[in-house]
């Protein structure tokens, strides 16, 4: 029989199938790589670059390093050398690359055509609309009602807009942040004269009493008062006390050794209650005379009065003036945004005056060094401002970095107001609420696409330089400006020499270079700024003196007595969505509020005792109801508020800033009255008393918890002082009874890699979380995946409630991939898709895993993470993805890798120096950028090393000892 | 049975195979139906991810291992009938163990499948087979689903073989019986049997041996499943309890499975001569009694975790019986260990409804258990913060589902094309014929 099927049949079916088989098997798009011709001198591939810069998230002004490869922007990572922050940046920070490749930033400028609809224009008409305007209203005769209303901006940029506003003629720019410090600063000008924000020195103080500041997350410069918070608590190698004093258990509530709660508004007694106990108890340093002075003035605050008033008990008041007393430097500090109410002076006034009578002021509080957040002006003012806007009085506006249509209280009627304005200008880069009223939008570079400087504090001058070309078609603010002033002046003059901001800003800097006494050239001295990230000059402090006609000062409450059936408003500022500016970045939505550990949500917490009267569970949706305004949110119950509040977060429910803030929870702003505190014209935020009603409606509020409290299980260990004098706990917690091993141990030649987590430190931030997430490509899930448990964080804050004797109480463990010597995930791969390598590593091999799961349900600590979707990011989003990892496919099991980039890194460096890599050559993601050092990383052969010392500690402790997996994780106890 | 010829048993029995009517095809059709949806949410799922699962961690693993753990206790009734029972010269397996054996070999086929259903890229599944590769990767040997590998595709081999070679007598006898298509197909099956006394004697052989190597699979093979768990570290799964409760679970399962099947293959081919009281009566006996060894397990289960004094089983278990799967788990004691305690009643036993009924619930009390252990064991593993739910989703019970159409298809067609009664067997049940003497 012939055998039919020939040869050459049989490769013709070959390559017809192979072709069907190729076409099926390529869905996705080929994308080409294509390298350069000629590439720029000093591009080598691969490696990356770091340029320092300032970021510019929020008003503090914390230095930046900027990681760039191939001209994308990847990381960003706090400049060691910026004495703001120190190598630290925290979770906003972390998460600016997302507002670099914002997927909704401004494409181009836009102007508003004859129908009111925005169009797309080009620069040069923008540029030439904004001239005429300006051209035209100087002939009309109504310029100097123009004006500048901006966010907090200094230096060059400051200048420019000042100078540029005198030369046309408009009036002079007023400054408008939502958190600003009026009261300090007033309170400040009551009591020494001079009205701006001091500097707290927290480091030398040796006690710390906090009426509110929340130190971690927004106030002044949350990263300087997280790592000052830090080092005060350990100076001396002996941890110091610090007591917060809140009616909610906020995250600094949470990081303090003790949590007083207290009636909201009522701060102010309890800090004159203090005082009258130091008087009386004679710890008071202040000549006899004073003292009779303040003896009178404090008379009346005994504690048993102001227990009253405060419900705080009295003998907790003389026991904390007693333990303050005692203390060599104590330090008080006042309230912050939240329970800043409408005597936020007269509180502020009291803790200066506590402060004196410690001998703090000049001490631990330095005045002179120039806060620069102090220059803004007042709510106050822009209330003014909204005023004449309203009368239509202001022909122009040109808004730049400041969104006051979102978190002015009552911003409808900041949008009514603005809406009379006939031509608003808008720099903004991201379309926000202010923005919307815009007639044109000429949209500005982000902080890493521009040449700019920031002075944070007198003498800190950062310096921002461009690390990429703009992600869109957007332009400097500065170069727009002087464009504009140049076409209408003619031509340069003496005032505005310069054609360019770069220019511009080089001219600025030679003033600061000849001011500083530098004896380099203005090449070198410029060059060095470059490369330092700013200069930095050590500004001295100036002598405050405290007035003595304080004697006379009348304190007063803060006016909110309601009936029963009313509830304080405590609304708190977010650590992640700032005033709200933030909230467009997917990281910030999904890394979770560090006390409720809530996402994408805003919510409203209730004490229990509330609830149950209430008759709500957590997700039912409450009225909160405030004179004529509400808002509806959904319940979350919990003690760290008093059965008379409800606390409500700050910075969500947007109605633009992009797809990801919008539609999101509620602003808890827009329904506070539009009063201010009466002495200093500050946003009173604890101004209101609200109603509550049960809507009957239920939401969706996702929490990533999956237990409020640790079970005892010792997953989040304290130990008390008493007892790490004693030589550590002893039979506290479960211990392996012996090191059974069916396997003969792993062998580590030269690196065992580990790592050492200081709880009595880490203050629940959530920066690591934000780096992991954009060190290593972790994808954005949303609410509903969250919802589910498939949130892709490698590292996460555990947050643990607790109650010991009475008090609640919040801890963090931050839980991240243990490397456990006997893993249990290794010995159940069947593919060896993750196994241990020889420098203590679990290795996860992507390629090779098949998606069993197996690891994950055997893992004790549930840190590895499927991936239950190929997930995409929103162009350009996925520009910022590292190349160094692989971004994971679907069905993929991933985990931390203790960054295993950054060690093979850092071992390459070290090799090509010849040696091994060390104590520093390598740092992962979390431990750089925590601002409170609590985490440590190194090669635990190396006896010398940070990590080795740590992992013998006799705080330290592994979690889940017991079941004798051997992580290589050392949790230090915290202390209590 | 005493009344009958062996004419009439081959065409008692040849009856069933007789052209199927409009019902069978109308629910061969609905099965189908089922099966295609369940293609259909497979595909959906190898395409868009296990995100359309319920899954989630902590619960990694749920309905589709549950499944297979399912699938492979229904396939172990099976085994045990045809070869321990046949060990054992336990008479009344004859009338059951064909239907028993084939419904074993169905449900490795629909066990197997969730292993491949449930690895996140299925397109890869050939990784847990250790082959020679250039790359010289090898599987984990330490790894219970290496094991897993092993065990059920050794277990279906020879089972699937234990099946064909105990068909060839009937395949002979049938082959000479039938015409057309039927008779090529039977004589395949039969192997070229002739029935000359070598035949029979190389048979018995054959299937002597393949009996005895069977019945340690029985217990083998759902002691490695059970060491899926068992060997891991989840407070719940890591238990030595684990092979021997699973195996006395797997058996009671699979009886009261082909108990479920009997019961309407009986009524519908009316083959009440041949399956009786007596067999009925046994089975349950049987159920009883692994109903009884399972209700001892799930109480020295609670006894160590209570005895241990480890906290993380303690909480476990009190969670399992009063959490948030609560119901999940006390309708598991009721089917699994409360309601066969009815068998302890001669009635039950017999009684066909209440038999069925019984059988039925200890299926859902069986598919239960895997769930409870499963689910419920992680849910609530060693990190309070990471505790989570599980919910079924859409996709997954139309996989469920799916799989029961699928194992439905192959046993109806079986049921069409193959004797589901053993011929040659029950001839063997007879008096021998002789004359009577006069």
């Amino acid at each position: 029989m012939e055998f039919k099927f020939r040869r050459r049949d049989f490769l013709k079916g070959l390559l017809s199938g192979g072709a069907v088989a190729l076409g099926g098997c390529s869905p996705e798009k080929t994308e080409k790589v294509i390298p350069y011709v000629v590439p720029p001198d000093d591009y080598i591939p691969g490696v990356s670059k770091w340029y320092n810069s300032v970021c510019r998230e929020c008003p503090a002004g914390c230095g930046a390093m900027v990681r760039q490869r191939e001209g994308r922007v990847l990381k960003v990572e706090g400049n060691p050398k910026n004495p703001v922050n120190e190598g630290a940046l925290c979770v906003r920070g972390q998460a600016s690359l997302q507002g670099l490749y914002n997927p909704d930033r401004f494409a181009q400028p836009y102007a508003r055509n004859q129908a009111g609809k925005m169009e797309k224009i080009s620069w040069e008409d923008g540029i030439n609309m904004l001239a005429q305007k300006i051209k035209q209203l100087s002939t009309e005769g109504k310029i100097g009602n123009a004006m500048f209303l901006s966010g907090h901006v200094t230096g060059a940029r400051a200048k420019l807009i000042d100078t540029c506003s005198s030369l046309l003629g408009m009036k002079k720019r007023a400054t408008y942040e939502a958190f600003s410090y009026e009261s300090i600063k007033t309170a400040g000008d009551l009591c020494f004269g001079r009205k701006e924000v001091p500097f707290f020195v927290l480091e030398k103080a040796d006690y710390l009493l906090n009426f509110g500041a929340d130190l971690f997350e927004t106030w002044i410069s949350p990263v300087r008062y997280s790592k000052d918070f830090s080092r005060m608590r350990q100076n001396d190698g002996y941890y110091k006390k610090s007591v917060h004093v809140e009616p909610r258990h906020s995250l600094t509530a949470a990081g303090a050794d003790e949590w007083v709660s207290i009636r909201p508004g009522t701060e102010v007694f309890m800090a004159l209650g203090i005082g009258h106990e130091l008087l009386k108890n004679g710890k008071a340093k202040l000549s006899a005379e004073e003292s009779a002075g303040l003896n009178e003035l404090l008379a009346a605050y005994t504690p048993e009065k102001v227990a009253a008033d405060t419900d705080v008990p009295a003998p907790t008041i003389k026991r904390i003036a007693k333990e303050l007393g005692e203390a060599e430097s104590g330090l008080v500090l006042g309230p912050g945004m939240a329970g800043g109410g409408k005597n936020s002076v007269d509180t502020w006034v009291a803790v200066y005056l506590l402060n004196h009578i410690l001998g703090g002021i000049n001490q631990t509080i330095l005045f002179g060094l120039g806060e620069s957040i102090g220059q803004t002006d007042s709510y106050g003012d822009i209330q003014e401002l909204t005023a004449r806007m309203k009368r239509q009085e202001v022909p122009l506006l040109m808004v730049h970095e400041t969104n006051p249509a979102y978190s002015m209280p009552g911003s409808a009627e900041f949008k009514k107001a603005i809406d009379q304005v006939p031509f608003v200008v808008s720099f903004s880069t991201f379309p926000d609420e202010t923005t919307e009223f815009a007639d044109l939008i000429l949209p500005d570079h982000t902080w890493m696409e521009r040449w700019d400087d920031f002075e944070s504090r007198k003498g800190a001058h950062g310096l921002l330089q461009p690390v990429m070309d703009p992600v869109t078609d957007t332009r400097n603010f500065g170069d727009v400006l002087i464009e504009v002033c140049l076409k209408i002046l003619g031509g340069p003059n003496e005032k505005l020499s310069s054609k360019t901001y770069y220019d511009y800003l080089l001219e600025s800097w030679k003033g600061i270079h000849a001011a500083s006494g530098e004896t380099k050239s203005f090449d070198g001295f410029w060059e060095g700024a470059l490369r330092r990230g700013g200069y930095f000059a050590a500004a001295q402090p100036e002598n405050a003196s405290f007035t003595k006609e304080i004697v006379s000062y009348k304190f007063m409450d803060a006016g909110l007595k309601g009936s029963a059936n009313e509830f304080y408003f405590y609304v708190y500022p977010s650590g992640r969505y700032f005033d709200g500016r933030s909230a467009d970045r997917q990281w910030l939505q999904e890394i979770p509020d560090p006390i409720t550990v809530a996402v994408w949500d805003s919510w409203a917490e209730i004490h229990p005792q509330t609830a149950a009267k209430l008759g709500v569970k957590r997700g039912d949706v409450l009225k909160v109801r405030a004179g004529k305004s509400e808002i509806k949110v959904p319940a979350y119950i919990y003690e760290g508020v008093r059965p008379d509040m409800v606390a409500v977060q700050a910075g969500q429910g947007h109605e633009a800033l992009g797809r990801y803030a919008m539609n999101v929870g509620v602003n808890a702003v827009s329904i506070l009255p539009q009063d201010k505190e009466p002495k200093s014209g500050a946003l009173p935020w604890l101004s209101t008393l609200v109603s509550l009603e049960k809507t009957g409606e239920k939401h969706l509020l996702v929490t990533l918890d999956g237990s409020l409290d640790d079970d005892n299980r010792g997953i989040y260990q304290t130990v008390t002082k008493a007892e790490l004098e004693h030589g550590g706990d002893h039979g506290k917690g479960h211990h392996a009874e012996k090191d059974y091993q069916m396997y003969a141990p792993h062998e580590h030649p030269t690196y065992q890699w580990a790592m050492a987590v200081d709880l009595n430190k880490c203050i629940g931030c959530g920066a690591c979380s934000a780096a992991c997430y954009a060190e290593n490509n972790l994808p954005v899930v949303g609410k509903k995946e969250c919802g589910v448990g498939r949130e892709m964080a490698w590292i996460r804050i555990e947050r643990y409630f607790t109650k010991k004797d009475g008090t609640f109480r919040a801890g963090f463990v931050p839980m991240m991939c243990q490397q456990c010597h006997n893993a249990p995930c290794e010995s159940v791969c069947p593919a060896y898709a993750t196994y241990h390598n020889n420098e203590g590593l679990n290795v996860q091999v992507y390629n090779r895993c098949v998606g069993t799961r197996y690891c994950s349900n055997n893992c004790p600590y549930k840190v590895r993470r499927f991936n239950w979707y190929t997930y995409k990011w929103d162009n350009p989003l996925e520009q910022q993805l590292n190349p160094d990892i692989s971004v994971r496919q679907m069905g993929i099991m991933e985990k931390c890798t203790f960054c295993v980039q950054r060690i093979r890194e850092g071992k390459d460096r070290a090799k090509d120096e010849g040696r091994l890599a060390g104590e520093g050559d390598i740092q992962p993601a979390c431990a750089q950028t925590c601002p409170v050092n609590a985490i440590t990383f190194g090669n635990l052969k190396d006896p010398k090393s940070e990590v080795f010392k740590k992992s013998k500690d006799p705080r330290g402790y592994r979690v889940l000892e017991v079941i004798n997996v051997q992580p290589a994780v050392t949790y230090l106890k915290r202390i209590t | 049975m005493e009344n009958l010829k062996y004419k009439d048993i081959d065409e008692n029995i040849m009856d069933i195979l007789r052209s199927p009517t409009r019902a069978y095809y109308i629910m061969m059709g609905c099965l189908f139906l089922v099966l295609l949806h369940g293609i259909g949410c497979w595909v959906y799922l190898i395409y868009t991810g296990f995100g359309v699962t319920g899954l989630n961690n902590p619960v990694g693993w749920g309905t589709l291992i549950t499944n297979f753990v399912f699938w492979v206790g229904i396939a172990h009734a099976g085994t045990l009938i045809s070869a321990i029972l046949f060990l054992l010269r336990a008479r009344y397996r004859t009338s059951i163990f064909r239907a028993a054996e084939a419904m074993t070999v169905f449900a490795v086929f629909t066990a197997g499948l969730f292993p491949l259903i449930h690895v996140g890229r299925v397109w890869n599944f050939y990784w847990l087979i250790p082959y020679p590769n250039q790359r010289l990767l090898w599987v984990n040997f330490k790894s219970p689903l290496v094991w897993d590998v092993f065990a059920v595709s050794t277990y279906l081999t020879v089972s699937s073989t234990f099946l064909f070679i105990g068909m060839i007598p009937d395949n002979g006898i049938i082959r000479d019986y039938a015409r057309g298509w039927r008779k090529k197909f039977h004589a395949l099956f039969a192997f070229g049997w002739r029935g000359t006394h070598k035949q029979w004697h190389h048979y018995y052989s054959a299937y002597l041996f393949l009996a005895a190597l069977v019945t340690p699979l029985v217990l083998s093979v759902h002691s490695v499943v059970s060491w899926d768990f068992a060997m891991s570290i989840v407070p719940g799964w890591h238990s030595t309890i684990f092979a021997p409760y699973f195996v006395a679970g797997a058996i009671f399962s699979g009886v009261a499975m082909v108990g479920n099947i009997l019961v309407p293959l009986r009524k519908m081919f009316r083959l009440e001569k041949y399956i009786t009281d007596w067999h009925f009566d046994n089975m349950a006996k049987l159920v009883l009694f692994t109903s009884t060894i399972l209700f001892y397990s799930y109480a020295v289960e609670f006894f160590l975790a209570w005895y241990s004094d480890n906290p993380f089983e303690q909480a476990q278990f009190w969670y399992r019986a009063f959490g948030d799967y609560w119901f999940e788990f006390w309708l598991m004691v009721f089917g699994n260990c409360l309601f066969p305690m009815l068998f302890w009643i001669k009635y039950f036993r017999v009684h066909r409804g209440w038999f069925s009924v019984i059988c039925v619930f200890v299926n859902i009390g069986m598919w239960l258990e895997r769930f409870n252990i499963i689910v419920i064991s992680l849910s609530k593993e060693y990190e309070p913060y990471a505790w989570g739910l599980y919910t079924p989703s859409y996709t997954e019970i139309g996989l469920t589902l799916g799989a029961f159409a699928w194992f439905g298809l192959w046993l109806f067609s079986f049921i069409k094309l193959f004797p589901s009664l053993p011929i040659a067997e029950l001839k063997e049940m007879l008096k021998m014929p002789k004359k009577e003497a006069r």
